[in-house]
């Protein structure tokens, strides 16, 4: 077990959603999240899917790539997540999108990363949600801080 | 005039009148003026008068003068039902002895296809580079999945030696794809080396050493630039010291620290990998070769740089060495890779 997972069982199993159609990716996500002492819901990789999920289970935190199945768009979905109190992490390649729909999200770890830095983004966003920065950061993570009124502030 | 009319580019003779003194054939024939209405005629009566520009008028007439030069003014020349044609005009006053005679000697230049040409080719860069960005950004995906599997595979893996085969491996996929990232955020072929160094030992970092506290990986130097094709070679042979680093050189929790710099000289760099921990290993016995190896071997051949393994007490330093002007003179010495980091597997 590693300084981080340490720090993420700490936190008592914060739940977290992926979003991702990628399904091995999300597959190696969630086996390295579920490791380090997360509890992971059951991965999906459509709008309507993710939605009907956090009816039941509210996520401490949303992974969400951009990049859908089908039609459907990551920062649509961050949107409505965030619309209903849940933050959102992208996780997409596409990192001028994700810059650009910044009020949707608390920040954007880009593609392609690696789960380790995956883990690590996780347990400082949850704990900077919290008003804590003391843990480590990677170095690709972008925080997307917003002021009270909600648009983007430099972080 | 004779020279004037035998001219390959659109050349006019003006009197100091701007009336028409002597003109080039390439001129009537790119302005599709008939040579026997030129001739002895204003300027500002040629064709169907599109030479009549009141700000041309005004400046052959301030170089007549002698008060100023035309070097290149531009100007677009309309002509009723054709398209515009952009010019670059430049206008020199000839002085004889003969003060009564001024001449002006007027220059054009048709840059119209030229221009497109160049608005095209802008076009054609920026649209290639939008392309190359997609495949980058498809390259990094699809590493991103090999990554996956490969960690996936070290999971469901029941051997040790084979888990940690396939989380080498990973390690080597991930240090390729995240160059791709940057790649392709640039815009550009070319990657600063520190901040590429960076992300690299973070990842490493983050899924290899359990305790940062006791275990420390850090980036020094490296402010410089250098073409994908070096940095990805680079960003593996990184990749292969500092795991063999964290493999070897820090057993029973041994506290201690590694980095990773890279000193730029003009055309020559020194990339060193350096630790502090136990250091070679005295039994030769002990010193195996393994896939790190060589690969550390090949990259560096590759690069024309040289390896050399050194005692830093305590631990060891491991310096890939380019030195461009020693390759024009002769041929680099084959490198080679002994000592501990010569144990990875």
């Amino acid at each position: 077990m590693t300084g981080y997972e340490r720090d993420a069982r700490g936190q008592g199993a914060s739940t977290l959603l992926i979003v991702e159609d990628e399904i091995l990716a999300a597959m190696a996500l969630r086996d390295e999240l579920e490791d380090a002492g997360y509890r992971v819901m059951d991965l999906t990789g459509r709008w309507q899917e993710a939605l009907a999920a956090v009816k039941d289970c509210k996520p401490d935190l949303a992974l969400v790539n951009i990049r859908l199945h089908g039609r459907d768009d990551g920062i649509v979905l961050a949107e409505d997540l965030k619309a209903q109190g849940i933050p959102v992490l992208f996780i997409s390649g596409q990192e001028s999108r994700a810059r650009s729909a910044q009020t949707a999200a608390i920040g954007s770890l880009p593609k392609p990363y690696s789960v380790a830095d995956m883990v690590v983004a996780v347990a400082y966003l949850l704990a900077h949600l919290k008003g804590d920065d003391s843990l480590p950061r990677p170095a690709t993570l972008e925080v997307f801080d917003h002021e009270a009124n909600g648009t983007p502030r430099a972080a | 005039m004779a020279v004037v009319e035998a001219s390959p580019g659109p050349l006019l003779l003006l009197d100091g009148d701007l009336q028409v003194v002597a003109v080039s054939g390439s001129f009537l024939d790119a302005f599709g003026i008939d040579a026997d209405t030129a001739r002895g005629r204003p300027l500002a009566s040629l064709g169907g008068g599109e030479w009549a520009s009141p700000k041309l008028r005004s400046l052959l007439q301030a170089t007549r003068s002698g008060a100023a030069t035309i070097a290149a003014y531009e100007m677009d020349l309309e002509r009723s039902g054709q398209p515009a044609r952009q010019l670059v005009i430049h206008a020199q006053r000839l002085d004889y002895l003969d003060l009564e005679n001024v001449r002006l000697l007027v220059a054009i230049a048709d840059v119209t296809d030229a221009r497109a040409d160049e608005a095209a080719r802008a076009l054609a860069m920026r649209e290639n580079l939008v392309l190359l960005q997609e495949v980058r950004h498809r390259v990094a995906n699809s590493l991103q999945i090999i990554a996956s599997v490969l960690l996936q595979n070290a999971r469901k893996s029941g051997s040790t030696e084979t888990r940690g085969h396939l989380k080498d491996a990973h390690h080597r996929v991930m240090s390729i794809a995240a160059l791709e990232r940057l790649l392709a955020g640039s815009g550009e072929d070319r990657v600063e080396l520190h901040a590429y160094f960076t992300e690299l030992c973070g990842s490493i970092a983050a899924s290899m050493i359990a305790d940062p506290d006791l275990l420390s990986l850090v980036v020094e130097g490296g402010r410089g630039v250098v073409d994908s094709r070096v940095s990805v070679s680079l960003g593996l042979i990184v990749t292969e010291l500092v795991i063999n680093a964290l493999k070897h050189a820090f057993p029973d929790n041994h506290r201690g620290k590694i980095v990773v710099a890279c000193d730029f000289r003009g055309a020559n760099w020194t990339l060193t990998v350096t630790d502090d921990g136990v250091g070679l290993p005295t039994d030769p016995a002990l010193v195996r070769t393994g896939l790190g190896t060589s690969i550390v071997q090949a990259l560096a051949q590759q690069l024309q740089a040289t390896v050399e393994i050194t005692s830093a007490n305590p631990g060891v330093c491991v310096s890939i060495d380019h030195t461009h002007i020693a390759l024009v003179d002769s041929a680099p010495a084959p490198p080679s890779l002994t000592g501990r980091a010569a144990q990875s597997k």
